[in-house]
């Protein structure tokens, strides 16, 4: 069964802005997670070492360009560089919207590349990728705090049972939506908008809607149309961020909404 | 296939007629009142119950009632899409394990699926007595019920408005919102299929689409029914209720066609994998007075005993003239995405 951040870590996580620590996730797209996402205290080390070798190759990538120009810079390894470590998965499957922003980075730094911008530029993305992959690394090391005091359940299959747990799910597959287009993956992303909707949003608008009705139309035209044309015309990563965001905005007041009712609701027997 | 025992003999004595339609006025009170849940055995031992995504948390207040009534009682589920859930039950059969005791799902197609592959237990007679006659199965027990609508635009339309013959409805040239995708969509489609031929269905949504824009889904149906998008749409009747209870000026009211898929009456159905008494105790819970109170006033879905009031907002039953159709039937989806792919609906 999902687990719900209990009261105290979502304090201490809101508190950190890490308000998306996420736990559970059937498997990161690019193939199986590896185990030792469910023992990150014992791999701390070695993602460590990966960000820095990380930090230090986009940096040789980049100084090659400054140097010697596209043909140098090769910058299709910037992507390769980190498809190839472990952190990779540690950051996609404990915190969905820095893995996005890694992308991002990754991204901007590979185009800035590919379209010869002025090595100012590249240096500007190289910074923000550097910052997105630093803050990425501190949010594993406090997720594995969280984990190795067994607050987080383990990196599995989970389903809801409860409409507050299924927002929960439809939060986190929002930040899916930002992680696979910032991967440039735009039709995995619509496509999980698309399942979202279906799966998750529909088993419990019907509730939602006897609450409040236009939350829920609100919500229909962004499932269905704003964030799907946002992600089909291309719009840029920040600006699908937003939308997801303020979806998300929406979905804690339906949460709060749907508990409100479950409070009131009648006994079965 | 399992047919229903009540249309065998209801057609054996002529009763149907040259019409599928009516059973639902013919024996509505045939059924003995529900029990109340004080009157039933107490539950104790280890029960499996794989669920079916149902509506919202409302199946898990049940579950968990029936765990709180019964302490000696343990329930496990595992939840998951009903499909899902089905072709798992069968796959882990085909390997020769069985982890699931007892299978609920919210859609009756799924059950069929199950009870085709041989699985289902049959359920005593008491048990599946308890059920309104049209709804009574050999091997698995409806729940609740819901019923296909043509919720309409009370802007552009009135009641009269809504042709009593779904297969008359291209003709009206009235648009009309639909969910393709959506899978009591294609249940009411299949349902057509069924009672009125492959080549008819066929004919009949090419004439439609013309006609027709698609939603994602049903309650976005009703909602673009109500914002007068269209002249009326296809959705099962508790997304109007559901909107109406929070929008109570809503520009939408329910129609229904008569004896023909357009009022199809599905169900949630539960089955027994497991032998023994716990699994059909366990059923018996869900026919409960209680249960099937719980499901009409919170859920809106139509209880399927006697002496349990529907869900406010509908019509009386008596009045409502589903077809007559084996449910189990609807499983039978492959040649209805056929047609709609060859319709170009899909």
């Amino acid at each position: 069964m999902t687990t719900l951040l209990i009261p105290q870590l979502r304090r201490f996580t809101t508190a950190l802005g890490l308000t998306s620590l996420l736990f559970a996730l059937h498997a990161a797209a690019d193939g199986p997670v590896g185990e030792h996402v469910n023992d990150l205290e014992a791999h701390l080390d070695e993602y460590s070492a990966e960000v820095v070798q990380l930090i230090d190759r986009i940096d040789g990538i980049v100084g090659a360009y400054d140097k010697g120009g596209l043909q140098s810079a090769k910058p299709e390894a910037v992507v390769e560089a980190w498809e190839s470590v472990k952190f990779h998965s540690a950051i996609e499957t404990h915190h969905v919207p820095l893995y996005a922003s890694v992308w991002q980075g990754l991204v901007g730094v590979r185009t800035a590349i590919e379209q010869e911008a002025p090595i100012a530029a590249v240096r500007a993305e190289q910074e923000k990728l550097e910052q997105a992959l630093w803050q990425s690394l501190g949010a594993v090391k406090l997720a594995a705090r969280y984990q190795k005091r067994g607050l987080l359940p383990a990196v599995e299959a989970t389903e809801a049972a409860t409409p507050a747990e299924t927002i929960d799910i439809i939060q986190r597959q929002l930040d899916r939506v930002v992680a696979k287009y910032a991967e440039q993956l735009t039709a995995a992303a619509t496509g999980i908008v698309h399942d979202t909707y279906l799966q998750r949003f529909e088993g419990i608008e019907g509730q939602l809607i006897e609450q409040d009705a236009e939350l829920v139309e609100d919500l229909e035209v962004d499932f269905n149309v704003t964030l799907p044309k946002a992600l089909q015309d291309g719009a840029p990563v920040d600006k699908v961020r937003q939308i997801v965001e303020d979806m998300q905005a929406k979905l804690e007041r339906a949460k709060t909404l749907l508990e409100e009712a479950e409070q009131n609701r009648a006994d079965v027997f | 296939m399992q047919r229903r025992r009540v249309i065998q003999a209801l057609a054996a004595a002529g009763a149907l007629g040259g019409s599928p339609a009516g059973l639902w006025a013919l024996a509505p009170n045939a059924a003995p009142a529900a029990p109340a849940v004080d009157t039933l055995p107490p539950l104790e031992g280890k029960l499996t119950l794989y669920l079916g995504h149902g509506e919202g948390g409302l199946y898990e207040n049940v579950l968990e009632a029936i765990e709180k009534r019964n302490p000696k009682f343990e329930l496990g589920i595992r939840r998951g899409p009903t499909a899902a859930l089905a072709n798992a039950i069968v796959a882990e059969a085909r390997a020769g394990v069985r982890r699931a005791d007892v299978f609920w799902a919210v859609d009756s197609g799924a059950i069929g699926l199950v009870d085709e592959a041989g699985l289902a237990r049959p359920l005593p007679a008491d048990l599946t007595g308890l059920l309104r006659p049209e709804f009574r199965y050999d091997n698995w027990a409806p729940v609740a019920g819901r019923i296909r609508t043509l919720p309409y635009f009370t802007g552009r339309l009135s009641a009269d408005d809504v042709p009593s013959d779904i297969m008359a409805l291209p003709d009206t040239g009235l648009s009309v919102g639909w969910a393709p995708a959506y899978a009591a969509f294609q249940s009411f489609v299949t349902a057509m299929r069924l009672l009125e031929g492959e080549e008819a269905t066929l004919n009949w949504l090419r004439r439609l689409k013309p006609h027709a824009t698609s939603y994602a889904g049903e309650l976005g149906v009703v909602m673009g029914v109500e914002r007068g998008e269209v002249d009326l749409g296809f959705a099962n009747h508790y997304y109007t209720l559901r909107l109406r209870a929070g929008k109570p000026d809503a520009a939408v009211a329910l129609g229904f066609t008569r004896g023909d898929a357009g009022c199809l009456v599905n169900a949630s159905g539960i089955l027994a994998l497991a032998e023994g008494e716990l699994p059909v105790n366990f059923i018996r819970y869900l026919l409960t007075r209680e249960v099937q109170s719980y499901l009409a006033g919170e859920a809106y879905e139509i209880p399927l005993v006697s002496g349990v009031a529907p869900p406010p907002g509908l019509p009386p039953l008596a009045q409502i003239a589903p077809p007559a159709i084996d449910l189990t039937r609807l499983a039978d989806l492959r040649p209805t995405l056929d047609l709609m792919r060859d319709a170009g609906v899909l």
